[in-house]
């Protein structure tokens, strides 16, 4: 594998080979520095490159937009993409190979958190400016993170675990309604709960703390969950969990204190990019050690043989209380930060189209797999928004991928693979 | 390698440069005017009377050569954005329409659970928006930027009680309402108010809910039956109020049933029948026995699409027209959006006695609109009858 790509002389000495090959030797590090590049042309060439295309605005997302709503811009569309962010990112990435591989080499070398921490500040400096562009591109930025987190914590269940837990927006709301509770009750003078009991200059440092609240709150609601699943699988669980959701759903609406029906607003606005960003890397890297534990493996275990895995001495209950508790901790923590995004939340939106949302970025994206779950979150969100213009066909264009993707790659896009930061950082020379 | 490349992006360059003289485009002054609209999701009816609405509102602009400020005219553009009924997606139309479109207005979301977060959005980015059906008085209280184009739940109820006592002399009222939905449960509970400030505590004889989606109403309306009510006020959506109101009758209740402006619909009839001709509710406006600009709009509406629109289309229709009075009210545009928005909304906020199909309007501090409440008698026919007119 690695000596076809890297060997030119192997494939026709044509220039979309030597492209390729040149492409392949790219390392990551390589790949977000003409990433930053991309971004840095468009900060401060976009507008003006934008009006010689005759575009009216920078495209928001890569164009599509622009060109679903007005066909007769696809090609100064198709243009600007290729020279804002395919040019720079292809020539920067091949011009920096030899230096970005020497880097990379060295960063190999020493621990790895220091080199993940150099590749996370730099792709965090390439969301920051793209997004800096548009306030729209900044809230799908938090949304779409916030999706990710959503993900990965219901793969580690419906994947990773194999059990089909429907629940995950029940989570969600246990999350968003705490740690809103939390915020509203401690640090901000509104409607329902009055003044503030704490000064608000506190507030942003104790805005972890209400998270992992949420967070805690929504595991304490995933034991309701967990006890049944050590005698049902399958439908049943599917049916118990789907129960739990709406449980969850009418209890809040018959609080009357959280606002009942009427939801609860006016969240101070916290949740910013690199607090999201910040605990969507956390949640990744959390979530991706674990599965890659000793109890990862169990769950695996418990997915393919519960019985076996019994004999040979998985504490399957443990296995089970455990994992539905993690991957409700994450979605409450992602509940808490939704809430703080939308500074609104209403028992309403924690329903089944919630819940359709979420088993779709996961079966799209691919079980057991944080990266198919990344994948999944980012092209779902990606697409829905892109889509946008299309009104209701977009809801025939969505569906029809998802069932192109259920008969090609039954499992999702990306599958059952491991996601290995020092693998995918090393140097590629 | 690299000589590919160079020559890739001269050839990119050349070809670019005559795409640029080929598509000349200049950016000129454009009205744009945000339309939040639940297109797809669970009311998918309420989105397309407000894209109708806005459809036929947008032709007459266009024949009349665009908006007219300070003399000059101007064209107008709507965009028309799908919030899918969900309260994130109205959040992100709201956030596109304003810092990518640049809209100058925006008209929508309906629903207040789209409206009250939709509504933080516009007024953080200081962009008026005027939604045309939410009666929650989250969407516009202490938001400068936001109106609303109907009036709220805290006026409709004493104005439902008050006719109630007037019409039938009742004393005892049972209501039956959706505690899960966030417009049924408001508008009870100040039903409920105003009653007991008329008759006294306790003359609610009978206060029952039941969860969305229910569809067997037996047990709560048997209660009510027994409580000995004189009247059952149900704020319901129109499957509901077709339920309830043949499970009732079927049950032997004999009095009137009375609503509110959610049972407005043009289904409401098709799918209750007999059972509802002669009940009342109140509304924005009534379509049977129409006259003047309402007639007019009715039969064109109902020309074009095939039928009779119902309050949502009525309501965006006048919101838009009142963007088009505070706009044609300005002096002249700028063309710097947020100084435009700025003079949009204080020309909103003046607006005075605007004459609309659904009655007159003049805005409060609070951005919500002091108009009169309709009463509305189904006659035999089906057809929504005008009965009376409540104002404040």
């Amino acid at each position: 594998m690695e000596s076809t790509k890297s060997n030119p002389t192997l494939s026709q000495d044509g220039f979309w080979s030597r492209l390729r090959s040149g492409l392949a030797r790219v390392p990551v590090i390589g790949w977000l520095a003409g990433g930053l590049c991309a971004v840095m042309v468009e900060y401060f060439l976009g507008d003006a490159l934008s009006y010689y295309l005759g575009l009216p605005k920078i495209p928001v997302l890569f164009g599509f937009v622009t060109m679903l709503k007005k066909p007769l811009l696809i090609p100064s569309s198709t243009a600007y993409v290729i020279l804002v962010y395919l040019i720079p990112l292809v020539a920067v990435g091949l011009l920096t190979a030899g230096p970005a591989n020497r880097l990379a080499a060295f960063l190999h070398r020493r621990a790895l958190w220091l080199s993940a921490i150099i590749h996370l500040v730099l792709l965090y400096t390439i969301i920051h400016i793209w997004s800096d562009i548009s306030d729209y591109r900044l809230l799908l930025l938090k949304l779409t993170m916030i999706a990710i987190m959503l993900t990965l914590s219901i793969n580690v269940i419906n994947g990773y675990m194999g059990e089909f837990s429907c629940s995950h927006p029940g989570f969600m709301a246990l999350g968003a309604y705490s740690a809103s509770t939390m915020t509203l009750i401690l640090f901000t003078n509104d409607k329902l709960f009055g003044p503030a009991l704490l000064p608000p200059a506190l507030g942003p440092y104790c805005y972890p703390l209400a998270l992992i609240f949420g967070g805690v709150v929504a595991a304490l609601g995933a034991l309701v969950v967990a006890i049944p699943s050590f005698r049902t699988r399958g439908d049943y669980l599917a049916i118990i969990s789907l129960a739990f959701m709406f449980i969850v759903k009418s209890v809040i609406e018959n609080l009357e204190f959280v606002g009942g029906p009427r939801g609860m607003g006016s969240q101070p606005n916290w949740s910013n990019l690199p607090t999201v960003f910040v605990w969507t890397v956390l949640c990744v890297w959390v979530i991706n050690n674990f599965v890659r534990s000793t109890m990862g493996k169990a769950l695996n275990a418990v997915r393919d043989n519960e019985m076996a895995a019994d004999a040979m001495t998985v504490d399957t209950r443990k296995t089970k209380i455990v994992t539905f508790m993690f991957g409700a901790f994450w979605a409450g923590v992602a509940g808490g930060l939704f809430a703080h995004v939308l500074r609104y939340v209403n028992p309403g939106t924690f329903g089944i189209q919630k819940l359709a949302e979420i088993l779709a970025m996961v079966y799209f994206g691919g079980l057991n797999s944080v990266v198919g779950s990344v994948v999944g979150a980012v092209s779902i969100n990606l697409l829905s928004e892109m889509l946008r213009p299309l009104e209701l066909f977009k809801w025939i264009v969505i569906p029809l991928l998802l069932i192109l993707v259920m008969i090609y790659r039954p499992t999702g896009l990306i599958a059952f693979r491991e996601f290995d930061v020092r693998k995918i950082l090393r140097p590629k020379q | 390698m690299r000589r590919f490349s160079i020559l890739a992006v001269a050839c990119l360059v050349v070809a670019l440069a005559f795409t640029t003289n080929a598509w000349s485009f200049g950016r000129k002054t454009v009205i744009k005017i945000g339309i939040n609209a639940p297109i797809t999701g669970d009311i998918p009816k309420v989105g397309e009377g407000t894209k109708y609405a806005a459809e036929m509102w947008l032709e007459d602009v266009k024949k009349a050569g665009g908006l007219e400020v300070g003399g000059k005219k101007y064209p107008v553009e709507l965009v028309i954005e799908d919030n899918e009924a969900k309260a994130e997606s109205a959040v992100k139309a709201n956030t596109k329409m304003i810092t990518e479109d640049e809209v100058l207005v925006i008209v929508g979301p309906q629903s207040s659970k789209q409206a009250v977060p939709a509504g933080d959005v516009a007024n953080n980015y200081e962009t008026p928006m005027i939604s045309p059906w939410s009666t929650n008085p989250n969407t516009t209280k202490d938001r400068p930027y936001v109106f609303r184009g109907c009036f709220l739940d805290p006026f409709q109820g004493p104005v439902l009680a008050n006719f109630i006592t007037e019409e039938f002399g009742f004393k005892k009222a049972a209501v039956l309402y959706d505690v899960a939905s966030d417009y049924p449960k408001g508008l009870a509970e100040f039903f409920k108010q105003a009653w007991e400030k008329l008759h006294g505590p306790g003359s609610v004889v009978a206060y029952e809910s039941f969860t969305t989606k229910d569809t067997d109403f037996s047990s709560q309306l048997t209660k009510i039956i027994k409580s000995g009510a004189q009247v059952l006020f149900t704020p319901q959506y129109y499957n509901e109020v077709a339920l309830i109101v043949q499970q009732a009758h079927e049950l032997g209740w004999k009095g009137p049933i009375v609503g509110s402006d959610s049972w407005g619909s043009a289904e409401t009839v098709q799918l209750c029948g007999k059972d509802c001709y002669g009940l009342f509710f109140s509304t924005h406006y009534a379509a049977a026995g129409a006259t003047g600009a309402t007639k007019a709009f009715i039969d064109r509406y109902q020309k074009k699409y095939g039928y009779v629109p119902d309050d949502v289309a009525a309501l965006t229709w006048d919101s838009l027209g009142i963007v088009k009075t505070a706009i044609e009210s300005l002096d002249k545009l700028t063309g710097k959006i947020k100084k435009d928005r700025k003079a949009v909304r204080d020309a909103m906020a003046r607006v005075k006695n605007y004459k609309g199909i659904t009655g007159q309007m003049t805005f409060t501090e609070d951005g919500d609109p002091i108009k009169c409440a309709v009463i509305v008698r189904i006659s035999d026919k089906g057809e929504y009858e005008f009965y009376k007119s409540v104002c404040p």
